[in-house]
Order: structure tokens, then sequence, then C-alpha cells
């Protein structure tokens, strides 16, 4: 089939990519930026496993073409993803009004993007009768993106048309053989359901961060708490790590899209209020336990920061932990050096050039002289390092643990001082 | 000389009602109102004909008002009983402001206050003042009492609608009373962690302060223990005495400084309005200065007749001195003027209740009226039945923005709002206007029983602001300042100091003692004292013991 795929999101690529990977003449349109010019360079604009490979592959065997987000579709074109950033809701109709006034038999729209409830009603009333818009909300794992397009656990489709269904599942059969992955419904449903999922997933490590605090206050370690609790069939391990923090574009974006959405319609949620506060407070949590170790004074101290993406295995950090972090520790007149397999780049391009802002490309370069290391994403290099290493270059040996990934009786038999998360 | 034709004149005006007055001349406004920046002053409803001004601009002159505004504006100690100058319009000067500098260095060491105290105001928006755990402060209490609670209390209420929003949450609360008891409600609703008081006191020995603030220090030490960084992150001092605040503990950082010569009711522009600047902050703060300093500008260069500060005071010796009133309500019809009445109320009677000359004096003639108010439309369920029937004499300042809700953000209710606002305004007008006619103002003069006349003739001033903005707020508040120093003048008083309020404490001090002390104590000192005590109480009135006795009764039981 001929496909269109508009936006710059990781969604839109992925979709792009795994639709031309599976025979599918793909079209991938994106809006003027960054991520275009990236791509008219062959570069990847995300540090996704998989994702550079799978893009240059069905590019080099012509499946897979990027075009101009203002230009029409070709003739054969009648379906269209779209996979635009949450706030283009206005560009979606834009798209939609224009794609109406092209004639074709039927027009699919596959709405992908993360927009507020209703909205995909919404377009297909600027669409007319001239075809179907379809929901198919992303839940897409930034790390397994690309493994989770072409083996999703279920796929949510929100449809009132038969006939749009049915070329939905045809375009999404080689991913859906297993067995029938589809759970449909109407597009209203699936846009709640997705952020019903995000809601639950918030709310459960936010649980999680609220027990890790009243274990500080009790002095009882949590992770035997959190292994006993995720042992229970009825709620299993996922989403329990307590940290410092979730972030990310998708789960904290949308959770706060949910709450205000929820707000807005009178409704509120005092739930997902709270889960949202907790998580704020959580981003600081490391800062608190280094504001007290060195009793308030934390002017003039160098502080090294380990991981700065919001989870291991991406670049980005948007409303990561680490941004709540570093404005705290500046505020107090510290220095951060900052070491991060891939988000380094984004964190120039976030804050700029500082004299108290140091990005190395040594995890043990950036622990040089420092008062304390900061744990905040826990990318696999970090998870054994050399503590003996560690303690000769740092200036005092504190070491905090903003993801519990150390052992806090072999960290301090080396001479540390540790804290982690309700440890 | 010019007393006896003012006294002539008034004769001839005392028995004229003020409806005649504009039935005589239907464009008295015109020629009795002032229009100055955001402020325009419509005396028109006073009992008083242009030829009234002619005669009270004489008589500033006698008393050499140029002369004092000189002073007053080059630094000269206008203060005499405490030997300083009188400079809190330095407060608002700028560098490069209208006003020459009378002592070098002087706006400098205001500019870095200013500077120390954005330096605060940022870091508590940013939500980055940390409490001694490391919590961000999203509660702060101003701890003073007098103009330390007065001034940043009505300015923060009045410029409300001008809160900027903030990282987190960041809300206000004012404690003064010695009793406590604001403060022990208060800190049942506060979590020890995210709070932070600011212990405002020009002197920082103000009993009142002290005893909150250390109400305060123990809250926050049985919850957060004793290490002193409990003090060093939860409080902030603002005071004249920098040693004082440090031998409180005040730490270094977080003392701000004022001075010596801005008296304690003139201290909101100085660090003391710290409350007002992290409500509105520092820009808003700024022009609120601008605001005082537009109206000091004003002042010192307006020839009596256009200067609205002057007129105010000329007004106001008139009512008082030649037409023996000696009442005057304070009526804004705005509730964000909450507290105005109060601020104003000490700013007067504070300054001008005075009965000894400059040159010490006693006075043969009354000096500052009594002086009370509240928001106009409540006031109109309370005290009016008195203004409009009763037998006292009351001149009223009506203080009112012209225009209010009109922001497009609070789009849906801003309709119904506004139409509130027209209703206050419409009280306003109403009420100024029955109060100077009386019947007259009724189209049809019905005859009425007695107890439903209106005898009217009830002299009052209109302010309005165009909005009741910083800007315009601090040009209302110093044209009020500087209408009480000019009648300071006129009367020949020191309107600066403020003995009547010193003796008062001091013997309470003594009387505490009395209610402190245990006779049936078996310690000897406490005995000792005990012995002194009694002989204390024998000296007092037989009132006073006769109150102690009871308190100590009720006690017994206990």
């Amino acid at each position: 089939m001929h496909i269109d795929v508009y936006g710059s999101t990781l969604c839109a690529l992925v979709t792009a990519g795994t639709l031309a990977s599976t025979g599918h003449q793909v079209t991938l349109r994106v809006p003027e930026g960054d991520v275009a010019g990236q791509l008219e360079r062959n570069e990847c604009p995300f540090r996704e496993p998989g994702l550079p490979e799978l893009l240059s592959e069905q590019r080099a065997a012509k499946r897979l073409k990027v075009g101009r987000l203002v230009d029409a579709p070709a003739t054969p074109v009648s379906t269209v993803f779209l996979a635009l950033e949450l706030d283009d809701v206005e560009l979606a109709h834009d798209i939609v009004a224009r794609l109406a006034d092209l004639k074709r038999q039927f027009w699919l729209l596959v709405n992908q993007s993360s927009f507020p409830v209703g909205t995909t009603d919404k377009l297909q009333q600027t669409l007319g009768d001239v075809g179907a818009v379809v929901s198919l909300p992303d839940l897409l794992q930034e790390g397994v993106a690309v493994q989770s397009f072409m083996r999703p656990p279920q796929l949510l489709l929100g449809s009132n048309d038969p006939y749009a269904e049915s070329l939905v599942r045809e375009i999404l059969r080689p991913v859906s053989r297993l067995r029938d992955q589809f759970l449909v419904m109407t597009p209203k449903q699936a846009e709640f359901s997705k952020f019903a999922v995000m809601g639950m997933l918030a709310t459960r490590v936010s649980f999680m961060n609220d027990m890790a605090s009243l274990a500080d206050a009790l002095e009882v370690d949590i992770e035997p708490v959190r292994q006993a609790v995720g042992a229970d069939p009825r709620i299993g391990q996922a989403y329990l790590y307590p940290g410092c923090g979730f972030g990310g574009p998708s789960l904290s974006r949308n959770v706060m899209d949910l709450a205000s959405t929820l707000a807005s319609s009178g409704v509120g949620s005092e739930l997902l209020d709270q889960v949202l506060r907790i998580n704020e407070r959580q981003k600081e949590v490391m800062f608190r336990k280094l504001w007290r170790h060195y009793h308030t004074r934390l002017e003039g101290k160098v502080v090294a920061i380990w991981g700065a993406a919001f989870k291991p295995g991406t670049g980005r950090i948007d409303n990561a932990p680490v941004l709540r972090l570093l404005e705290a520790l500046w505020a107090q007149e510290v220095t951060v050096r900052v070491h991060d397999p891939q988000a380094l780049p984004v964190l120039h391009q976030h804050y700029g050039t500082r004299d108290d802002l140091v990005l190395c490309e040594d995890a043990y370069d950036a622990a040089r002289d420092a008062d304390a290391l900061i744990l905040v994403t826990e990318w696999k290099q970090y998870w054994n390092p050399d503590l003996v290493r560690l303690k000769t270059l740092m200036r005092a040996p504190v070491l905090l643990d903003g993801r519990n990934i150390y052992d806090p009786q072999f960290v301090r038999r080396h001479g540390f001082a540790y804290y982690g998360v309700g440890r | 000389m010019i007393w006896d034709n003012l006294q002539q004149h008034a004769d001839t005006l005392r028995g004229r009602h003020l409806a005649d007055l504009f039935a005589d001349d239907p464009l008295r406004f015109h020629s009795l109102h002032r229009q100055v920046g955001p402020l325009l002053f419509d005396f028109s409803k006073q009992r008083l004909t242009t030829e009234t001004l002619a005669l009270l601009a004489e008589f500033a002159d006698a008393r050499d008002l140029r002369g004092w505004i000189d002073r007053l504006f080059a630094g000269e100690k206008v203060n005499g009983t405490e030997n300083r100058a009188a400079m809190h319009w330095a407060l608002r000067a700028r560098a490069e402001g209208h006003i020459p500098e009378p002592v070098a260095g002087l706006f400098g060491e205001v500019a870095d206050q200013l500077q120390r105290m954005e330096r605060i105001v940022n870091k508590l928006h940013a939500g980055q003042w940390r409490g001694v755990t490391g919590e961000v402060i999203t509660d702060v209490v101003n701890i003073g009492v007098g103009g330390s609670d007065l001034g940043p209390l009505m300015v923060s209420r009045a410029l409300e609608d001008y809160q900027v929003s903030t990282a987190q949450p960041l809300n206000l609360h004012f404690v003064s009373s010695m009793d406590g008891s604001q403060l022990s409600h208060l800190l049942r609703m506060l979590r020890p962690q995210n709070t932070l008081f600011i212990i405002s006191s020009k002197s920082f020995t103000t009993v009142d302060t002290l005893y909150n603030a250390n109400t305060a220090r123990s809250w926050l030490r049985d919850a957060l223990g004793r290490d002193p960084a409990v003090v060093d992150c939860h409080f902030l001092g603002v005071s004249a005495s920098d040693t004082k605040m440090a031998e409180w503990g005040i730490h270094e950082d977080n003392r701000l400084r004022f001075w010596e010569w801005v008296g304690g009711r003139f201290s909101v522009w100085s660090a003391i309005g710290l409350p007002v600047a992290l409500s509105i902050g520092m820009g808003a703060f700024r022009d609120f200065l601008a605001g005082g300093h537009f109206m000091d500008t004003h002042f010192r260069n307006a020839a009596w007749l256009d200067n609205v500060p002057v007129l105010m005071a000329l007004t106001g010796l008139w009512n008082t001195n030649l037409l023996g009133i000696s009442a005057q309500a304070i009526l804004p019809y705005d509730a964000r003027l909450k507290y105005l009445p109060s601020y104003l109320e000490q700013l007067e009677m504070e300054s001008n209740g005075k009965s000894v000359t400059r040159d010490g004096e006693p006075v043969d003639y009354s000096t500052s009226p009594v002086i009370w108010g509240e928001v106009g439309p409540n006031a109109q369920h309370a005290f009016y039945q008195l203004l409009h029937q009763g037998t006292q004499v009351v001149t009223c300042d009506f203080i009112v923005p012209a225009m209010r809700y009109h922001e497009t953000d609070r789009a849906q209710v801003t309709g119904t709002l506004s139409g509130q606002h027209e209703l206050a305004l419409a009280n306003c007008l109403a009420q100024s206007r029955l109060l100077a006619l009386g019947e007259a103002a009724l189209p049809q003069r019905e005859q009425m029983p007695f107890y439903k006349r209106y005898k009217g003739n009830q002299p009052s001033s209109t302010l309005m602001l165009d909005e009741l903005t910083p800007f315009g707020l601090g040009a209302l508040l110093a044209a009020y300042e500087h209408k009480v120093f000019t009648q300071a003048v006129l009367w020949q008083i020191n309107p600066f100091d403020q003995w009547g309020v010193e003796l008062g404490k001091k013997i309470a001090l003594e009387t505490l003692s009395l209610i402190h002390s245990r006779e049936d104590s078996d310690d000897i000192s406490e005995q000792m004292l005990a012995t002194r005590s009694a002989a204390l109480r024998d000296s007092m009135d037989g009132s006073t013991v006769g109150l102690l006795d009871f308190i100590k009764q009720q006690r017994r039981g206990f």
C-alpha cells in the first residue's frame, strides 16, 4: 500500500520505518525544523536502538522516502498516519482539511498523536464524509520502540467504521500475526485508554516513591519491600521501582495532560494531582539528601551526575529529573559535572554554555574532584563502577544512588557514604 | 493676622450648606479638583471656596512650608526629639530620579538593600529557598507589628491582583498580635519543613514581635531539632539594627537592613516591604516605589494650590481648626483596600496626635482628628447611620479606582465582576453626594417625617485612582504621607516621633512581673522576687490591684 506518515515524533519515524520494512511504500512528511534537516543529511534524529539502521535500510531499499509536510500526497496514497507533537492539534486539522480537498475513493486517516481525548472525532468532522479518521494511540516504550511496534502486546484501535477497521487490520497484518492483537473500541475510548494506562503507570511509580519516603523515615530498606510487593501476582513487578522521579515526553506530559483535562472538565483527579506532586518532589530527593549530608551548606561544592536522559536507552531529557536537580544545585552555587552516553548534546542545547555546567565525555572524568556523585539515570555502564578509582578521584566519597542500583553494604565497605531512595 | 482672616472667612461660610454652595456655583468641581498622574483629588464637596484656598495658601507660607519641605528633602534633622532626619522619600528616590542626593552614598545604600531583597525574592520565587531538610519553602510568615505589619499587609492585599505566579505556590501570612492567637492558629496549618519566617522590627527589640518570633523558633526546633541550621534556613530578619538581628541568631546572609531615618509607619518602602515584593515581584515593587517618587517630586515642585498633598492638608486644617470637625472617616470603595483605614489611622494619628510644638510649648489648638474607617460598602451597614443622621460632624475621604476587572484573561467572570465594581462606584458617588447635599439630593423634596430626614452638609473628599496599580497606590500613599507632614508643619509639631507609645510598653513589663510571680514558691530567689512584687503591687492604683487580684484568683484554680 502507499502510505504517508505525517510528523517528526519518534512514533512517526518508527511507524514509517516499520511499515516500509513490511513492504509498504511510505512517504514520511516532516515539518520544517531540526528533524527535517537531520533526515536530509541521512542522520537519525533519535538515539533509539535499531531505528537508525531501520531507516537507512528502508531508504536504501527505496520503500521509504522523506518529503515535505506542505506537499500533497502522491495520487496512489489514500492512507495517512498522523503522529504529530502533542501541541499540534491545529496543524492536524489543517492537514486533514487539505487532504479532504483531494479526490480519493476513501481516505483512511490513522491518528497516533497524543492529542486531548475527543480530538479524533473532531478530526473526523474536519474530514467530512470522504473517509474515516481512526485512533491508534502510540503506546511505544522509548528504548524498545522499534521492537514494541513490531511485536505489540496489544493494539488499541478506536474506530467507528468497519471498513476503516478492516483497512487498518490489513496494513498492520504483519505485526499482528500470533493472535488477534487488536482491541477495537470507539476513538474516544481508545484515546482515553491511553491516558488511563499512563496514569496507572505513573501512579504505581509515585506510590512506590511514597513508600520509599516512609521507608527513609522508618529506617527500612525499601528494596526487599519492593520485591515482596512485586512478587504478589495481583501486583506484578513492572513500574514499581522507587527512584528520583519519572520523566520523558510521554509519561509525564500525558499524565499532566490527563490531570488538566480532568480538571478543566470539572471532574478533577485528586489522585493524579498527588501522583504528579509526589513525582515533582521526588525529582529533588537526591538533592535533599545531599543538602542534609553537607548540613545545608553547598556553596562552592562540585557535584558529579551520572545519567541525564530521562531513562536509559534514549538521549532525551524532556521533563527529566536531572533538570530539576541541576536547577536546585545551581541555585546553591554548586558546579555540576555531568556524564551521559547520549544526552550531553541535548543538555548543552538546553542550557547553553555556563560555568557551573561541565559536560564530560568520560564517566570517571565527571567524578574528578567531586564532593558527591549522584546517579540519576541507570545506564548499564554505571552498574559496576570501579569504586576504588572513584574514591581516589573524588574530593569526598559520597554516592547518591537515585535508582537504587547499588548494594549499599558493598559501596559503604569501599569507604563511601551511601544514600539511596528509601534506603 | 492671616489666622484672623481665616476665622472671619470661616464665620461667613459656617452657615452655608454644601447644597447652597453647589447651587451657587455649579462649576465648583472644575475649580475644586486636581489631577496628578494616576490620582484625581476632588475636594469640591468640602465646605470651602476658592477664596478659602487663597487664605489657606497664605497661611502655609506663613508657617514656612516651603522651608520645611526643603529641609525634609535636604536630609536635615526634621525629627528634633530623636535628632534624626526623616528620609523615607529616599527609599523610593533613584540616583537618576528628580531629587538630589542629600548625603553622598545614600541612594547607593538603598539600592544595595533592594538588590539583596531582589536576590531573596528571586530565590523564593524560583522555588529554590530551602528549609533545613532541603524541602522548598512554600509558606512565608511575616512577624511584625505596627508599621512592620500594617504596611506590608495593606499593600500586598491592595495589590493582590498583581500577584506573580511562582515555580511552586508561595503563600504569605501575617502575624502581629502579641497574645499569640494569630500565630497559634497559623502554626496548626503549616509544615515546619516548608515555612520561612520574616522577623520585621526596626529596633529588633519590639516585645510583641520577639515573643512571636520565639514561639516560631520553638515550634521549628521541636519539629526539626536544635541544629543552628534550623534558624539559618527558616528565618529572615529586617531591621535597622544589624547587631540585634545577629544577637537573636539571624544568619548574616538573611539580614535585610534599613535605617534609623525611616520611621516605622513610613517603612513599607524599605525592606519591610519584603512580603509585598514576594507577592507582586520586584518589578511591580519598583513600580510601587516609582509611584511614591512621582508624588515626592510633585510635592516638592507644585505650587500650593496645585499640590495635592498640600491641598489635602489645607482641607484637613480647615475642617479641624476652622470648622471644628474632630472626626474623619477613611472609606475605600474597593475591598482590596481593606487595611488602608488601619494603615492611615497609624500614619495620621501616630504622626500628628501631638500636643506640644517643636519648641516644646503646649499647643492651644486641635491637631490630628480621630480617624477611623472601613471598606465603604461594609461601613454602609455599620456606622453610616451616624454619618447621615447622627449629631457628630464627620469629614470623609472616599477612595476608589475608576476601573477594575478589564483584564481579558478571566473573560468568563469578568462581566459580572465588573458589574460589581460599577455597583461599588455608584454607591461611592451616591453616598458622598447624599452626605453633602442631604435631602437636596432628592429630585423632588417631599416633606418627610423627622426620622426620615437627611440633614446633609457632611464634607468629604474623593480620591479617585485611574486603576489600583502598584504605581497608583505608591502615589496615593506618598500623598497621605506628605499631607501628614504638611499638617505637622502647619500645627508646628513633630510628626516623626511617637513618645506617647513608649511609657505604656515600659509599665507593662512591670505589670507582667506581677502576673508572672508566684508567692507560694519555696525557692529563695523567687521569694525575694515576691517581696519586691508585693511592694510594686502596693504602689499601684486600686483598679489595677483589683484586676490583678481577679487574675490571681482565676489562676489559683489550676
